[in-house]
């Protein structure tokens, strides 16, 4: 296994699916938190002016979708073969986009921000979650009968929208979704990562 | 009757990306177009409510990346290694940053506002981007090793698509760039995609 380095700001954000990855697959790695004040230094010396980075083995990977599918393979997350990988992916980004949904309401301005805010909490988050309760086993598991990057997805995903101040329904309502956080907060790996990991404003 | 059947509607947007790769790879597959009267009947059957949607051995995946990214897998164009394939993939998620931008400004409501943000998206936005995603390209023309990958074919698509709606930078003043164009529209099973395609309205 090279050697690992990944850089993100001090916050969960878009960074927390690979924290949490990396703890599952029980590998060891650099967890650099950038102060946004050195932010405009490293910028233009990224490859395309934004974080997370994943370093490794003298390449520097962007796009934390893309940071996330490299480490869910070597982690042994991203699904065994090529077809689940894909339905691990299309997991992945479907709940990806209740996250971009819920970070492009929260920099709106006020005036705006209630309507989207009402229709993402009321019509958009429940109807994608319902889906997704749909793709799920009821034993917890989107793909195969193992946790895959897809139930870390979704985890660090209904978390993190949590904290950008919207109102997703309880996974009470979602049977499937329940037992799949379950699993996710089940896994020793990650289990001791969520214990020990430092607490952040976002 | 082919292995794999792509359903969309009847023009470009979401699903080209994926045509283009079944194209490349010289895959044959199923090109359903939907009238929009027949959407309603089908959104419920999909995985997320959404298309593109691919059936493949049973199973239906949908998000057009993942599509993309299961069908590149198939026509060798995903990437050699797992380092190869996540950088592959970040381009692929850069592409998809440009795309969503170009979108926010197409669809501002906000007369003023949007030539505003149309202004900024023509004269800042994408010429910085198409500087950053030009030294991204490799000596020999290709955003990803030596030979055509998902890379440059999203890269082309995107730009393509955008480019219905926007001023894009000239492409023969980025030389990295303009090499991959290149390499995308001489690749026979591209070049004759491109001749027959439909043409739709989007």
């Amino acid at each position: 296994m090279p050697s690992i380095k990944f850089t993100y700001f001090d916050g969960r954000g878009l960074g927390e699916v690979n924290r949490v990855m990396l703890a599952a697959g029980g590998i060891k790695y650099e967890d650099v938190r950038l102060h946004e004040s050195k932010w405009a230094g490293m910028k233009p010396t990224t490859p395309m002016g934004e974080l997370p980075l994943l370093e490794v083995d003298g390449k520097t990977i962007c796009q934390s979708n893309s940071i996330a599918r490299y480490i869910a393979r070597e982690a042994g997350l991203a699904g065994k073969s090529s077809l689940d990988q894909a339905e691990v992916d299309m997991i992945m980004e479907g709940v990806r986009s209740l996250f971009d949904k819920a970070a492009q309401i929260f920099i709106l301005p006020e005036a705006e921000k209630a309507a989207r805010k009402k229709k993402l909490e009321e019509k958009e988050a429940p109807e994608l979650l319902e889906y997704l309760n749909k793709l799920a086993s009821n034993k917890g598991y989107f793909v195969g009968d193992q946790l895959t990057a897809a139930d870390i997805a979704l985890y660090v995903n209904y978390e993190s929208v949590g904290s950008l101040t919207i109102a997703l329904p309880s996974l009470d309502k979602y049977p499937n979704l329940k037992k799949v956080a379950d699993n996710v907060k089940a896994n020793p790996g990650i289990a001791k990562w969520l214990k020990e990991r430092p607490v952040t404003t976002y | 009757m082919p292995d794999y059947k792509l359903t969309y509607f009847n023009g470009k947007g979401t699903a080209e990306l994926v045509r283009l790769v079944f194209a490349a790879g010289g895959i044959v597959y199923e090109d359903v177009r939907l009238q929009q009267d027949q959407w309603p009947e089908l959104k419920p059957k999909t995985p997320m409510g959404q298309v593109p949607i691919l059936e493949v051995e049973g199973t239906m995946l949908c998000q057009s990346n993942s599509i993309a990214r299961y069908v590149a897998k198939l026509a060798g164009l995903a990437g050699k290694t797992p380092l190869d394939q996540a950088r592959v993939d970040m381009i692929m998620d850069g592409m998809e940053d440009l795309g969503k931008k170009g979108h926010g400004v197409y669809w501002e409501k906000d007369e003023e506002k949007k030539a505003e943000k149309k202004k900024d998206y023509e004269e800042t936005f994408l010429p910085q981007f198409y500087t950053c995603m030009n030294k991204l390209v490799g000596d020999s023309g290709h955003f990803v090793g030596n030979e055509l990958t998902l890379a440059d074919i999203t890269f082309f698509n995107m730009t393509t698509l955008v480019g219905n709606y926007m001023k894009l930078p000239n492409v023969d003043e980025f030389s990295g760039l303009k090499k991959v164009m290149d390499h995308v529209t001489s690749n026979p099973g591209i070049a004759k995609w491109l001749k027959e395609r439909p043409e739709t309205p989007f």
